[in-house]
């Protein structure tokens, strides 16, 4: 009996060794607590803040989810090591990279969601119903600033910039420009997360904005349709969006600092799971499945 | 001086417990003060890349745009002062005359729900400002404005901030004045009866006079607030970088948006700053100016109400 305690003790010892290992090499560390903590896109929180309180009902998972900064407080926070896991709502670039050298960025796409220019009601009655490329370049340097101007009612564009940062804006101003770098600096009032940007939309008379397509509701902000350089008009639509023709598209991704393990795994798990890909169309975006591109 | 008080006092565990209070009041405000000390050598350490980099420019530069690494705070620091004059133009006759009000008029018992209905607004989570003015207060300006003839972009202006701020620090001028009021001697008030003047004579002839130093520390305590709060001015002022009006007297901001430099601070910037040494200094040189401003405010004011109780 002995040596078989013995080694059961041992064993059990060396178990729970590597147990402590695993914790402290996993990359995902914990912040506070035992709390799965998750930051980022106010765009990605209406899926993700569902599929918590799912978790937190059925597995009685402690979660804490916040939407400071944006895409780019995401990054900053898996990057500092302040949650576990974050949501953006753009491509991760090579910058965002660069910022935080130390961290092992892994992106689990779970969905795509498009951009669209917003308009508020009178500017949609006054008969604006697309905008080309070039239109909304001139805009955002200045050098349209009346409705008029691009075939609307005499109303001064009263333009909401996204905060520099926001995912949103990043698919704009790759449209736009190509890439958000060469986007020229401008001062224009800006607006945060994407109930602020619709609030003021639709309270503004002249108002545009960028939002993310599905919070443009078609009654009080207006999506409206795109013209390319080749001269075709794409409206912001879901077969649209899952062909790849509208051009202001973007995944929608969590990251984590390395691979997912411990509840972070579960969550990306249950996201990716049936249940969780159902989520998506409800708030308006593609999930993984619908995408042809 | 206190221990004059109980020089005769033998009865040890009272004198005890004075000094147990007075060594923890000394300490607790010996460490707040290390603190303070600290956290501007923290921001001053931190800010250096861009003090070096833009050098007087960063606080006189009228351009702000991290893109082409270009600081210039000057905006934010004009629209924080815009901001904080706005609220305190109009809060602080209101809460002085609330004051006087309380302090003077009404007997003890109208008082005290009185005083207390204007210091609950004192509680109120600022966010639930920001969201009341958004929801009302920045639409009431937009169509206020556009019927005075004005032509505003939107709602969100310096004005909307302004406004919104003048009701957050009412409290803190109308309570501040009303204990200045108080403490001015009632002697004082009965000597100006006697000598026949009405009692709102006497209220503008001795009670205002002499509580002046009071009621300027409770403006400037005010204007302290004011200068440090950020998320309902976050929701209204608009957020827009660089704008200065054309002369100093211009009725521009008032129907313009702008930024000040807790808008700043408090929007996504921060988040893309982190990480880049050079804006990440701006940012925190941000924080710095704001600090170095309300210590000087709220020692000025703290000052003011000394020699107002010494006197």
């Amino acid at each position: 009996m002995y040596p078989m305690f013995r080694a059961t003790l041992i064993v059990s010892c060396l178990l729970a060794l590597a147990g402590c290992r695993k914790e402290a090499g996993s990359t995902t560390k914990p912040a506070a607590g035992s709390a799965l903590k998750i930051n980022g896109s106010t765009t990605v929180n209406l899926v993700a803040a569902e599929a918590a309180e799912i978790l937190r009902a059925e597995k009685g998972m402690n979660i804490q989810i916040d939407t400071q900064g944006g895409s780019a407080g995401g990054i900053s926070a898996i990057g500092d090591g302040l949650v576990q896991i974050g949501m953006i709502s753009k491509h991760l670039t090579d910058d965002d990279k660069k910022k935080h050298p130390k961290t092992n960025f892994k992106t689990i796409q779970i969905g795509e969601d498009a951009v669209a220019l917003i308009v508020s009601k009178d500017v949609w009655d006054g008969g604006v119903k697309s905008l080309t490329k070039q239109q909304a370049k001139d805009i955002y340097q200045g050098k349209v600033t009346n409705w008029k101007q691009v075939g609307g009612p005499d109303q001064r564009i009263a333009f909401f910039n996204k905060e520099p940062g926001r995912g949103t804006w990043e698919v704009f101003a790759h449209w736009v420009y190509g890439s958000p770098k060469k986007a020229p600096s401008v001062s224009f009032p800006e607006v945060g997360g994407n109930e602020e940007t619709r609030n003021k939309v639709a309270s503004t008379k002249g108002a545009l904005s960028q939002l993310s397509s599905s919070w443009a509701d078609q009654k009080t902000v207006f999506a409206l349709s795109l013209i390319g350089d080749d001269g075709s008009t794409v409206e912001a639509t879901e077969a649209s969006i899952a062909s790849g023709k509208y051009p202001m598209s973007r995944p929608l991704s969590l990251i984590t600092n390395g691979e997912p393990t411990g509840d972070a795994k579960v969550f990306v798990d249950f996201v990716l799971s049936e249940r969780g890909q159902a989520l998506l169309p409800k708030h308006g975006y593609l999930k993984m499945s619908q995408l042809k591109h | 001086m206190s221990n004059v008080l109980f020089q005769n006092d033998t009865r040890q565990p009272r004198r005890f417990g004075w000094g147990l209070t007075r060594a923890m009041s000394l300490s607790l405000t010996a460490f707040a003060a290390v603190v303070l000390v600290g956290m501007l050598v923290l921001f001053a350490m931190e800010s250096a890349p861009v003090l070096k980099h833009e050098g007087v420019n960063y606080v006189v530069g009228k351009t702000w745009f991290f893109r082409s690494e270009t600081f210039g705070v000057l905006p934010m620091i004009y629209g924080t002062a815009v901001v904080a004059g706005i609220a305190l133009l109009l809060a602080a006759p209101i809460g002085i005359g609330a004051a006087v009000f309380t302090a003077e008029i009404v007997p003890p018992r109208v008082r005290m729900p009185v005083k207390l209905a204007i210091e609950l607004l004192a509680g109120i989570p600022s966010v639930v400002y920001g969201l009341l003015g958004i929801l009302l207060l920045r639409n009431y300006v937009y169509d206020g404005l556009r019927a005075a003839g004005f032509d505003p972009l939107s709602g969100d202006t310096l004005l909307t901030a302004g406004l919104l701020l003048a009701v957050m620090i009412l409290p803190t001028i109308m309570t501040l004045s009303d204990d200045a009021l108080r403490s001015v001697p009632s002697m004082s008030r009965h000597a100006a009866r006697g000598l026949g003047l009405t009692h709102g004579q006497a209220i503008l002839a001795v009670s205002l006079p002499q509580a002046r130093k009071g009621l300027i520390a409770a403006i400037l305590l005010a204007f302290g607030r004011a200068l440090g709060e950020a998320i309902a001015v976050f929701l209204v002022v608009g957020r827009q970088d660089n704008q200065l009006p054309g002369s100093l007297f211009s009725l521009e901001p008032l129907i313009s948006s702008g930024q000040t430099l807790t808008s700043k601070l408090g929007g996504a910037e921060v988040n893309i700053a982190y990480g880049d040494p050079l804006h990440w200094a701006a940012v925190v040189g941000l924080g710095l100016l704001l600090l170095i401003a309300v210590t000087v405010v709220t020692l000025v004011a703290a000052w003011l109400q000394r020699e107002a109780a010494h006197a």
